[in-house]
């Protein structure tokens, strides 16, 4: 008995919303046994984005797991005591609503970029003691500002004790941290100690410096909600909006050296100075 | 004890700045000596041909004992300008420095508000064996995604005022002491709430301080003060800088800004 005549079956899948000219694969399957025909018509796009996804998913979990420690706000390095001169800032009435606040968020992201991105990109490049101790001197010749020293050194010192706890698979981080303390010359500035953990975690100088500008939006933003600038869900969606600006302000001052390292928000740094002349104040700096 | 004491006032930059003007001073302070650096009016920087740049380069070597103080009037750049200058102060563990480094938003009577291209000013002492004691650039490029008028809101004036070794700790305490009762006036907690200062201008809670000036400590046992300065008038900067500089008119002879 003859077998019928076979149905043809053709599938279309459209998942990716790329507006480039989609190319079309056409795959005819003959099956030898029911003879079926079945078209597959697949999104080039969607083959491709699930190869790269599978690629970065292979490329050391582990470091992941690190990265988002690291970066989580839970990390107890007290970085939510430090309004990056926000509160002085809102006290001279220079920043008085969402709008004020989201341009002061952007000349902040650029003065970091401008300023301690250099010290994050050297450290994280060549985390050893001896860049450590001179990018450690310059830091401080740098931040002449005595409210931004300090705010730095106390972040960074913390972040170093608790880096050392916690990634004990980096036994240099604790020497290293006891050979500066004994010889009491070392501050252990914020951008140096992030950039040093990230080298030797085996985290790529982009990721490192844009980890930086990262960590800075989301600390200045959480000080606005704290002094009531915004509220919390306001607070999210100013920072997916800012997160554009952030990321070419990343682009603009990474990979620079340190010489080259320069302050692009005087007001901000004039301001952030008065906070020791606040009456009433809620953060260190 | 040898001691030598000059008060020698030099006038530099006598001419405005155009068109990629190079300039570069160097000075040596002998042991005990002392020196005045000032101008005769404010240095103004002309439009820029192109991407070049003015600039001015010094640089400083300050002996035992020695006092130096560079007191210029303010730079202007004009619009579409484009200046860069660099000072580099040499000092020993006994050297005193008094530094003014200053700069307006332009011909702002006629309405150019920071409407240059590039202000670039980087100010460095460094100690004996090259130690830095204090590095500081400042950057304003107009092509930067945030506007060099939106970062200075009104303010018109920015400046910079180093007082730094043991000649002068007298200055620094006084200066350090002034700057907090001015500020300590001009610095509140909104009475209001966000919702109610939106609405009106007229409300105390949104006038802005003309004028912020902030100090700290910096370098090896606080050895240096270093003031940061902004204003929205030129001359309220030229009156702070008199009041503040007045006690050095005994090492001086004249009291600076007068």
């Amino acid at each position: 008995m003859p077998l019928p005549a076979s149905p043809i079956f053709t599938i279309h899948a459209h998942f990716s919303k790329k507006k480039k000219k989609k190319k079309k694969i056409s795959q005819k399957i003959d099956s030898l046994e029911g003879g079926l025909l079945v078209c597959f018509v697949m999104d080039q796009d969607l083959v491709e984005t699930e190869k790269r996804r599978k690629r970065e998913i292979n490329i050391d979990p582990g470091l992941q797991w690190s990265q988002w420690q690291l970066l989580d706000s839970i990390l107890p390095t007290g970085g939510f005591a430090h309004s990056f001169g926000l509160e002085a800032a809102i006290q001279a009435r220079l920043v008085s609503g969402p709008d004020d606040l989201q341009n002061f968020v952007i000349h902040l992201l650029e003065n970091t970029g401008s300023l301690l991105l250099p010290f994050v990109y050297s450290a994280t490049m060549n985390p050893t003691l001896d860049n450590c101790q001179k990018l450690d001197r310059i830091l401080d010749a740098t931040l002449s500002n005595e409210v931004g020293r300090k705010a730095s050194v106390s972040q960074g010192s913390s972040l170093m004790r608790v880096a050392a706890s916690v990634f004990t698979e980096l036994p240099s981080l604790k020497s290293m941290r006891d050979v500066c303390i004994g010889s009491g010359v070392v501050s252990f500035h914020h951008a140096p100690v992030f950039g040093i953990i990230c080298g030797l975690l085996g985290m790529d100088s982009g990721t490192s410096q844009r980890a930086y500008i990262f960590m800075t939006m989301r600390d200045v933003i959480s000080a606005a909600t704290r002094l009531n600038l915004v509220g919390p869900l306001g607070a999210a969606v100013l920072q997916h909006r800012v997160a554009s600006v952030a990321e070419s302000m990343v682009k603009k001052w990474m990979d620079r050296s340190v010489e080259d390292a320069c302050q692009t928000a005087p007001l901000l740094d004039t301001i952030q100075g008065c906070h020791t002349y606040l009456f009433s104040r809620l953060f260190c700096s | 004890m040898l001691s030598g004491f000059t008060a020698s006032p030099m006038a530099v930059a006598l001419s405005p700045y155009s068109l990629g003007d190079s300039i570069s001073v160097e000075f040596t302070i002998g042991d005990g000596c002392t020196a005045v650096l000032t101008t005769q009016s404010s240095t103004k920087v002309y439009k820029s041909l192109g991407s070049k740049c003015s600039e001015q380069v010094l640089e400083a070597r300050i002996g035992s004992g020695a006092l130096f103080v560079v007191i210029p009037d303010p730079v202007t750049c004009f619009s579409t300008a484009r200046y860069s200058q660099k000072q580099v102060f040499r000092v020993v563990s006994d050297s005193s420095l008094v530094i003014v480094d200053w700069f307006t938003s332009g011909r702002h009577e006629s309405g150019e508000k920071w409407d240059f291209e590039l202000y670039r000013s980087s100010n460095c002492i460094f100690a004996e064996g090259n130690q830095p004691v204090f590095l500081d650039t400042v950057l304003l490029e107009q092509s930067s995604p945030v506007d060099i008028a939106e970062r200075m809101h009104e303010y018109q004036v920015i400046a910079m005022v180093l007082i730094y070794g043991p000649k002068l700790k007298h200055v620094q305490d006084q200066v350090q002491e002034n700057v907090k009762r001015l500020m300590s006036q001009q610095l509140q907690i909104p009475s209001t709430r966000l919702g109610c200062c939106a609405k009106t201008n007229s409300d105390n809670c949104l006038v802005r301080p003309a004028f912020i000036a902030s100090c700290s400590a910096f370098g090896p046992k606080g050895m240096g003060v270093v003031v940061r300065v902004a204003s929205t008038t030129t001359e309220a900067v030229y009156r702070f800088l008199h009041h503040q500089l007045a006690g050095m008119e005994p090492l001086l002879g004249v009291s600076p800004y007068s």
